[in-house]
C-alpha cells in the first residue's frame, strides 16, 4: 500500500530534509479553488438574496472552507526524496504520508495553470504503473517553482546524480533530440475534429444551469424571445439547415481556439537518456515525460471529418498513463489533429521504427461481419424512426422527426458498410495491428510482448455467425485493445501467432 | 454457419460447484419482484390508471422474469467453467453473451477471494484473478468455498515462483 501511518514510518539512514511546497501556493491555490467554484457560488448567492433566504451565506463559508483547505494543505505538506522513494505527508486533522518506490515511477507529468504560470510555479504529478488503483495511485506536488520541477523530473526519470535547483536550469538539461513540432498551418485542421461541438455543448449546458439556478428564463430577453418567435413561425425544413450552419460556424470557432490553447508549441522531443518528452499549451502549459521503456506502442485516430482532409492524430500507448479520462486526457498525445502522414512519421521516430507498424496491410474480416455491421446500422435507425413514428401518432413528436430518420438510413447503411472497411488486423514485425471504427477510425499497433492476456468474447449472435471478438489485454494504455468481429478459428490462430505457447494448450480442433 | 475447419476452445476442465444454480435464481429475483412491484403499483393506485396497455407490459414482464428465472441459472452454470495449468488460468464464463480469459500464470498481479452476503448463506465464494490490466482481470464465480481456498493457495504459490514484474 502507498498510504502509512506517519508515526509507524522509521527513520531512514540520514534522510534528505523534507522540503515544503511554494509559499505562493497561499495565494494561488484559493485563487484556483474560487475561480473553479465560482459559477455555483455566485449562483447559491444570488438565489439566497433574492428569496431572502439564510442560506446565502453558505456560499460564503463555501469561499472561506475552499481557502482554508488550501492554506492548510500548504502548511502541512512536507515532500523528500530518499534513495529508495518519494514521499509527501500532508493534512492537519487526517495526516497522511504516501510513499512512491521510486523504481515504479513511470511518467512524470507537469502542469502550470494560467493561476500557477503569474507565479511562475507548477503542479508535478508522478505515475506509476498500476492501472486499477485510479487517482490513489497518484502523487502529486502542487506546487513548486519551475526550476524545482524540471529538477525532480530529470531526477526522477534519469536516476542520476541529483542537482541543486538553482543550477539545473543553467546546466541541467540533457541533450534532447525533436522527433516533432506542431507547424501553425495544422491549426486549419481544428475545424475537422469536431471538438468544438462538445465545448459549446458544454458552455449551453454551463450558461443553462446557471440561468436556472437564478430563475433566470429565455423570455426575459428581448433577442431571445425575439428569435424563439421566428423559430415558432418559420417551417423546420428552413430552421434546422440553419441551426445546423450557426452550431457549425460557432463549433469551429471553438475548435480553432481550443487547438490553439491546447496544443501551441506542442513538441515531442526524445532525451539521450531515452525518456520522451511531450510539451504543449499557451495559457494552461503542459509537460508529460515517459519512460521509453513503458512505451507498448501507438495509436492513430482519425475521424471522418479527419479522414476527408487526410488528417489524423497520433496517442502513444503507455503503461501509467491512463488515456481519455478528465485530466489525463492528452497525456499521450504524440500528435494533435495534423496530416496523417505526420502522425505516423512521428509514431514510427517514437517506436524507433524504419516505419510505422500501424501503416501495415491488414487482414480483412469475414464477409458475416459485414452482414452484422449493415444489419446493426440500419436496424438503430429504424428503430428509431418507429419511435419517432409512435411519438407523432401519440402527438408528443412533431411529423418531420421520423422522416429524418428515414432519410438517415442510406447514410447509416453507408456508415456499416464503411465500420466494416475498417476492420482488420495483422501481426507485423512483432505488433499486433488492429483497426475499428468509422466516426472514429483507430488503428492501434501493440508490441507483441506488451499482451499479458486475451479475452474472446462471443455474443449468442456472433457465435451463429462463427465470429468472435478478440481483445488484447496490456498493462498500457485503455488496457484492452480489440479486433472485433474476426472470423473465430482465425481469431485463436492470431492469438496463437502474437503470444506463442499460451492459447495453444486450449484449442481444439473445430469439427 | 459456424465454420466448420481450422481451431476453436475448448471448454475448461473444471465446473463450479452446483449451488450457484440457486444462488443465481435468488439474486436475480428482487430485481424482478421490485419491478413488477411497480408496474402494478402504477396501475392500482392512482384514481385515473393507465389503460390495458399497461396490463399487457406487466403480464409481459413476468413471463420474462419467468422465463429468465427459470432459463438463466442453469444455462450459466453449464457455461461456467475455469482451470488452471502449469502456464495459466483460464475461464469460460456468460450464458447469452459468452467469455473465454486466459491470463499466464506469470503476469498475474492478486488472487482474492471474495464472499457477498449471499454468497456466504450459499457457501460459495468467487476468486478474482487480477493481471496488470485494467481489462484483464479474470473472475470465476459460484465456487465451492474449499475449492476456491485451494485454489487461491494453488495460484499464489504459482505466481510467487514466476519472475518479472507482470506488466
Amino acid at each position: 500500500m502507498t498510504e502509512l501511518d506517519v508515526a509507524a514510518a522509521p527513520p531512514l539512514n540520514e534522510p534528505p530534509e523534507w522540503l515544503r511546497l511554494n509559499g505562493k501556493m497561499v495565494i494561488i491555490s484559493p485563487l484556483k479553488e474560487v475561480v473553479r467554484a465560482a459559477v455555483p457560488l455566485v449562483a447559491v448567492f444570488v438565489a439566497g438574496i433574492s428569496t431572502h433566504n439564510w442560506w446565502q451565506w453558505l456560499s460564503l463559508v463555501g469561499v472561506v472552507l475552499l481557502i482554508a483547505r488550501g492554506v492548510t494543505h500548504w502548511a502541512t505538506a512536507r515532500y523528500r526524496i530518499t534513495d529508495e522513494q518519494v514521499e509527501l505527508r500532508s493534512g492537519l486533522f487526517n495526516r497522511k504520508t504516501r510513499a512512491v518506490p521510486r523504481d515504479r515511477i513511470r511518467t512524470v507529468d507537469i502542469t502550470s495553470e494560467w493561476q500557477h504560470r503569474l507565479a511562475g510555479l507548477s503542479a508535478l504529478k508522478i505515475g506509476t504503473g498500476r492501472q486499477d488503483k485510479g487517482k490513489d495511485d497518484e502523487l502529486i506536488l502542487d506546487a513548486i517553482t519551475k526550476a524545482e520541477a524540471e529538477r525532480l523530473r530529470t531526477l526522477l526519470l534519469t536516476k542520476a546524480v541529483p542537482a541543486p535547483a538553482e543550477q539545473s536550469v543553467v546546466d541541467g538539461q540533457p541533450p534532447e533530440a525533436e522527433l516533432v513540432r506542431v507547424d501553425r498551418r495544422w491549426t486549419w485542421y481544428a475545424p475537422f475534429t469536431l471538438s468544438g461541438i462538445a465545448v459549446v455543448a458544454a458552455a449551453f449546458g454551463a450558461v443553462w444551469h446557471f440561468a436556472n439556478d437564478l430563475h433566470i428564463r429565455p423570455d426575459d430577453f428581448e433577442i431571445i424571445r425575439a428569435a424563439l418567435g421566428v423559430v415558432g413561425t418559420e417551417s423546420p425544413w428552413l430552421l434546422i439547415p440553419a441551426a445546423a450552419v450557426a452550431l457549425l460556424v460557432v463549433a469551429t470557432i471553438a475548435s480553432v481556439l481550443g487547438y490553439i490553447l491546447s496544443y501551441w508549441n506542442f513538441s515531442v522531443t526524445r532525451e539521450q537518456s531515452g525518456t520522451l518528452h511531450i510539451r504543449h499549451g499557451l495559457l494552461n502549459t503542459r509537460s508529460v515525460s515517459i519512460e521509453e521503456a513503458r512505451l507498448r506502442g501507438v495509436e492513430v485516430k482519425e475521424t471522418l471529418p479527419l479522414r476527408l482532409v487526410r488528417g489524423g492524430r497520433a496517442t502513444a500507448v503507455v503503461s501509467g498513463l491512463r488515456t481519455g479520462r478528465g485530466d489525463e486526457r492528452g497525456g499521450g498525445l504524440l500528435l494533435p489533429a495534423a496530416p496523417v502522414a505526420q502522425a505516423h512519421l512521428v509514431a514510427a521516430k517514437v517506436l524507433r521504427e524504419p516505419t510505422d507498424p500501424t501503416t501495415a496491410a491488414l487482414t480483412p474480416h469475414p464477409a458475416a461481419a459485414l452482414r452484422r455491421r449493415i444489419t446493426r446500422a440500419v436496424a438503430a435507425v429504424l428503430a428509431l424512426a418507429l419511435v419517432a413514428w409512435i411519438g407523432y401518432q401519440l402527438d408528443i413528436l412533431p411529423f418531420w422527426v421520423w422522416i429524418v430518420f428515414l432519410v438517415l438510413t442510406p447514410f447509416s447503411a453507408w456508415l456499416g458498410y464503411d465500420r466494416y472497411r475498417s476492420l482488420g488486423h495483422t501481426l507485423a514485425n512483432g505488433y499486433l495491428v488492429s483497426r475499428s471504427g468509422s466516426l472514429v477510425r483507430e488503428t492501434v499497433a501493440l508490441r507483441s510482448d506488451g499482451v499479458i492476456g486475451w479475452r474472446v468474447h462471443a455474443s449468442y449472435f456472433q457465435r451463429r455467425s462463427g465470429l468472435v471478438t478478440l481483445v488484447a489485454t496490456t498493462a498500457a494504455g485503455r488496457g484492452g485493445y480489440h479486433v472485433t468481429d474476426a472470423g473465430a478459428s482465425h481469431a485463436l490462430a492470431f492469438a496463437d501467432e502474437v503470444v506463442p505457447d499460451l492459447v495453444a494448450q486450449f484449442l481444439e480442433p473445430a469439427t | 454457419m459456424s465454420e466448420t475447419t481450422g481451431v476453436r476452445l475448448r471448454a475448461p476442465r473444471h465446473r463450479i460447484s452446483r449451488k450457484a444454480i440457486p444462488y443465481w435464481t435468488v439474486r436475480a429475483l428482487p430485481g424482478w419482484v421490485v419491478l413488477l412491484a411497480i408496474e402494478i403499483a402504477v396501475k392500482v393506485l392512482p384514481d385515473d390508471p393507465p389503460g390495458t396497455w399497461l396490463v399487457a407490459v406487466i403480464v409481459a414482464t413476468a413471463v420474462l422474469a419467468l422465463v429468465h428465472l427459470a432459463v438463466m441459472p442453469s444455462w450459466r452454470y453449464r457455461v461456467h467453467r475455469w482451470e488452471v495449468t502449469p502456464t495459466a488460468v483460464y475461464t469460460q464464463s456468460g450464458w447469452f453473451d459468452q467469455e473465454w480469459r486466459v491470463a499466464p500464470l506469470s503476469r498475474i498481479q492478486t488472487v482474492d477471494t471474495e464472499r457477498g452476503p449471499w454468497e456466504q448463506l450459499f457457501g460459495l465464494a468467487k476468486v478474482t484473478v487480477t493481471t496488470a490490466s485494467a481489462a484483464g482481470p479474470l473472475h470465476i464465480h459460484g465456487l465451492d468455498l474449499d475449492v476456491a481456498r485451494q485454489l487461491v493457495d494453488d495460484l499464489t504459490a504459482a505466481t510467487e515462483a514466476s519472475e518479472g514484474d507482470a506488466t
